[in-house]
């Protein structure tokens, strides 16, 4: 599979979210769900749709192991690949794994400060410079709405365009926002331009659009997730 | 020895370095009465640890060379090999995993999980080798083992639970609390030789109740018996919860975990009784052979004695009494005196005396069964040689052996150092398959080449210390490669005539990329246009021209070469002359095929103090690394990266500047990459240079 059909085929291609990178505005996101649903696949293949493009991501893993969050690519990847010839998949992907930094903490040594030493180091020494930056496992009742507008500024100013959380949803916390981003971002949801929400429908998986500034899909739509795969099911 | 196979364990010992497997291999070998006297790896007696046998391994106090050997605990038979800790020393760590039925895996309870306990961890997986962990240090300053069976979790992937927990830790460390038996261990005498039971003591009765019902909650997914008698919440036999752990262990889906301290002498024993418990039989694991006789077709060795023998020659050794083998008979059985034979030559072999292996003593024995591993005398084969005995015809799986990295010229002093060399480089090359040895024809040198500094170094040292063959060592080298990138037809002719009977012949046809191999050559020739019998000839040819390639001198690989056209002359026409002119071709054909350089690449894992993460990353990054991830684990990060093994000549020195000799690092081969454009045109300037300066 060329790299332009592996752009192509990205099933978050469906949301429209290329423009955010292209955008002069740096924008933050979120993607929401109970445990277990599959909110890493989702940023995975957010990453991944930045890395086709040639943009550097930087994946921040809180709390996971390093050679899982490899192996969430190396599974999502061969998903993608899987019906295509394999000789040159293996060279896209080849080409692509450069564009991809790992970062794992364990949760009680993250912290914004933390990362944003590690972002520093990596960026004033030339090593590698992020353009997205994925963050999995942040805890979100830790900080306030104030640490996260100044995290979000010192990474935009160290040159990050977009920015993509995961939080967990409780079943038992019914607090939302008025926009209907529930707890615990419903008092801080002014931050994100993007919030998505998987929700569990029956046999199958609704990933729901909660606000997306900018995307090619309105609020409220909801796409299908094929629950064996994680992977975005084309209308 | 008994004959019962279910009273025999062949296990390894594999670590990081530095983890005190050696000093563990010792202590049990001390409590199994095979040796008398305890000596230190490093001990100030100057005897040094009985495994390091070689000189060279008792000075650094590192295992280069793994030895066997061979114990009896509680009438259970335990073959040992104890496996070097250094990366360099990997196919050591990977044949014994090969021939092993189970493993110790030794953690530092200080350091934890290492780079080289991962890479050891991988080896263990890729083999399926069922492995009990054993937390070795618990006596040094920061021991924590819980730590350590976390990481063990998180990054190894294991299911490992503990199965003991410590009294006490670094100086304060006595015994260790048995959470199968609720029992609280002391060993006392001298050396820790005698083991006391007693009551948990007062204060960790809660603690060893909460780890035993957390062990339960793991174990009890392999014994439905044990999830009902704990669900009736009745009293548990400690024999339901060992056949439970066994079961998850033989499964690879549980790991249990040992603490204990080998130095300080505490609680090796039950680490023991662990290998007998929980470690498979020869008979509980399944080894495949493969068919010869049917294309290589894979079937199950049996373990039965009474089948015909299927043994492997996984290591050789140059004694003082010549050539040890040492093998691991899978079915079957020998008996000394017996003829067997070698599967890759077809040649027969008697054999004259059987030992089983002490570290560098031996004991002579009469017979060896199935499941065995024991030396064999006098036996002229190669490393991974299978013996079998003549009514079948078999080969056991081949095994992963890994390409030469680093290379190394080297250069005899007189004469009589020559002869001694070559005699040594004969023998390291059968004992060792990642260590091989060539002429360059053009400088005359001898070139050695292998799995990076140290495995070479290891080398020249025992050329000189037990070979007496002194040895100057030119500037490490690595390994390039060249390979083609696009097809490119060739067509040439070679003609000579210089009175006398001439040389004519000519070649065509195309080169092209090789995805998977080497070299590949395909004969297309229709019509007789080169004659069968120098077919061949063409293949010299074109093999000798991969020896060198035209753009670094390095040699060319992943080239099928594809003759379909040609000429001949009926009396000029030689087997030399079509060589010649398939020399020729490839050289028409190379560079049209747009050549590349190839590197090795090394993964490599640099582990130091958090606070040296920036400076560890900048190294890595000057050296034309590619960082993939780091891991930051409290106050020590992991960096894991992609590095050019040209990068990586000198950098444990800048290492250890830059973090205070706080960081270290080990590498290993991870692919063969194509050099970036700046590199390649530097290469090929210094190769004309040099050339040009013969």
């Amino acid at each position: 599979m060329g790299k332009k059909n592996l752009v192509m085929n990205n099933p978050l291609r469906i949301l429209g979210l290329e423009k955010k990178v292209q955008d002069k505005d740096a924008s933050m996101g979120l993607v929401m769900s109970r445990p277990g649903l599959g909110k890493t696949a989702i940023l995975v293949q957010i990453a991944l749709d930045s890395m086709l493009w040639g943009d550097k991501v930087l994946h921040v893993s809180i709390g996971e192991s390093f050679d899982k969050t490899r192996a969430w690519y190396d599974d999502i990847l061969a998903l993608m690949g899987s019906t295509e010839k394999s000789d040159s998949f293996q060279t896209t992907v080849a080409e692509i794994l450069p564009n991809r930094m790992i970062m794992t903490f364990k949760e009680t040594g993250f912290s914004p400060i933390k990362l944003e030493e590690r972002l520093g180091d990596l960026v004033q020494q030339n090593i590698y410079k992020p353009i997205c930056l994925i963050i999995d496992g942040y805890d979100f009742q830790a900080g306030t709405h104030k640490d996260l507008e100044e995290f979000k500024e010192f990474m935009v100013n160290h040159g990050v365009k977009m920015i993509w959380f995961s939080a967990t949803t409780h079943r038992e916390d019914d607090r939302k926002s008025a926009a209907g981003v529930p707890a615990p971002c419903h008092e801080i949801d002014d931050l994100f331009d993007a919030v998505l929400m998987i929700a569990p429908k029956d046999d199958a998986v609704d990933l729901k659009i909660i606000k997306c500034k900018g995307c090619s899909v309105d609020p409220g739509t909801s796409l299908i997730l094929d629950p064996s795969t994680m992977l975005i099911q084309k209308a | 020895m008994s004959v019962d196979l279910s009273n025999v364990r062949n296990i390894g010992i594999s670590a990081h370095i530095d983890s005190g497997k050696t000093t563990l291999t010792e202590r049990i070998l001390f409590y199994t009465d095979r040796i008398h006297a305890i000596h230190d790896v490093r001990g100030k007696d100057g005897v040094g640890a009985k495994m390091d046998s070689m000189e060279l391994e008792r000075e650094r106090g590192i295992t280069i060379q793994s030895a066997a050997t061979y114990c009896n605990w509680k009438g259970k038979d335990i073959n040992i090999i104890d496996t070097p800790g250094h990366v360099d020393f990997t196919i050591e760590v990977e044949r014994a995993l090969r021939v092993l039925d189970g493993a110790v895996l030794v953690l530092c309870s200080v350091g934890g999980v290492q780079s080289q306990s991962i890479t050891v961890n991988r080896q263990m997986t890729r083999y399926k080798v069922p492995r009990i962990a054993f937390i070795n240090k618990c006596d040094r300053t920061g021991a924590n083992p819980e730590r350590v069976t976390a990481q063990l979790r998180e990054k190894l992937g294991l299911n490992a639970h503990m199965v003991q927990v410590p009294i006490g830790l670094e100086n304060d460390l006595v015994g260790v609390i048995d959470l199968v038996t609720m029992k609280a261990l002391y060993f006392d005498g001298d050396n820790g030789e005698v083991v006391r039971e007693d009551v948990i003591p007062a204060a960790l009765q809660d603690h060893a109740q909460t780890k035993r019902d957390e062990l339960l909650e793991a174990v009890s997914m392999f014994s439905d018996e044990l999830m009902e008698v704990m669900l009736e919440e009745g009293d548990i036999d400690p024999d339901l919860i060992k056949s439970a752990i066994r079961k998850g262990t033989l499964a690879l889906e549980l790991t249990p975990v040992f603490v204990g301290s080998a130095y300080k002498n505490k609680a090796v024993q039950p680490m023991l009784d662990g290998v007998d418990a929980y470690l498979p039989c020869p008979t509980d694991v399944v080894n495949m052979a493969l068919d010869l006789n049917n294309e290589e077709k894979e079937f199950p060795v049996s373990n039965d004695p009474a089948d015909p023998l299927i043994m492997l020659a996984f290591k050789l050794e140059d004694g003082r009494y010549g050539q040890l083998t040492y093998v691991r008979t899978y079915q079957g059985k020998v008996t000394k005196g017996d003829t067997v034979f070698n599967s890759r030559t077809g040649k027969k072999v008697k054999i004259g005396r059987l030992c089983r292996m002490h570290s560098d003593e031996m004991e002579d024995i009469e017979f060896c069964g199935s499941g065995d591993i024991v030396a064999l005398f006098g036996v002229d084969c190669a490393s991974g040689d299978t013996f079998t005995s003549g009514e079948i015809s078999c080969s056991m799986s081949s095994m992963h052996i890994p390409e030469p990295v680093i290379s190394l010229a080297i250069i005899p002093v007189d004469n009589k150092a020559q002869i001694n060399m070559s005699k040594a480089l004969n023998r390291f090359t059968k004992e060792d398959p990642t260590f091989k040895t060539f002429v360059d024809h053009e400088t005359s040198e001898t070139i050695i080449s292998g799995m990076g500094e140290l495995h070479l170094e290891v080398y020249v040292e025992r050329m000189k210390r037990e070979y007496n063959a002194e040895v100057t060592v030119g500037a490490p080298q690595v390994a390039y490669r060249e390979t083609i990138t696009s097809r490119a037809e060739f067509n040439y002719t070679h003609k000579k005539q210089t009175g006398g009977s001439g040389q004519f012949g000519r070649v065509a046809g195309y080169m092209e990329p090789l995805e998977e191999g080497e070299y590949e050559f395909v004969d297309a020739i229709v019509g007789g246009v080169i004659p069968r019998e120098f077919i061949s000839s063409c293949d010299k040819g074109f093999q000798k021209s991969l020896v060198k390639g035209a753009l670094c001198g390095s040699a060319v690989t992943g080239v099928r070469c594809v003759i379909n056209d040609g000429a001949y002359h009926n009396v000029d026409s030689s087997d030399v002359a079509f060589q010649l002119a398939a020399i020729g071709a490839f050289k028409d054909g190379y560079m049209k095929a747009k050549p590349v350089i190839m590197e090795p690449i090394m993964k490599v894992s640099v582990e130091g103090p958090t606070e040296f993460q920036g400076s560890i990353m900048g190294s890595i990054n000057q050296r034309r690394g590619m960082i993939i991830g780091t891991m930051e684990e409290g106050q020590y990060t992991v960096v894991e990266a992609d590095v050019p093994l040209s990068e990586m000549f000198g950098y444990s020195t800048i290492l250890r500047s830059l973090t205070q000799g706080k960081a270290e690092f080990t590498m290993e081969f991870s692919a063969f990459k194509q050099v970036p454009k700046l590199v390649n045109d530097e290469l090929i300037k210094k190769y004309q240079s040099d050339k040009k300066n013969g």
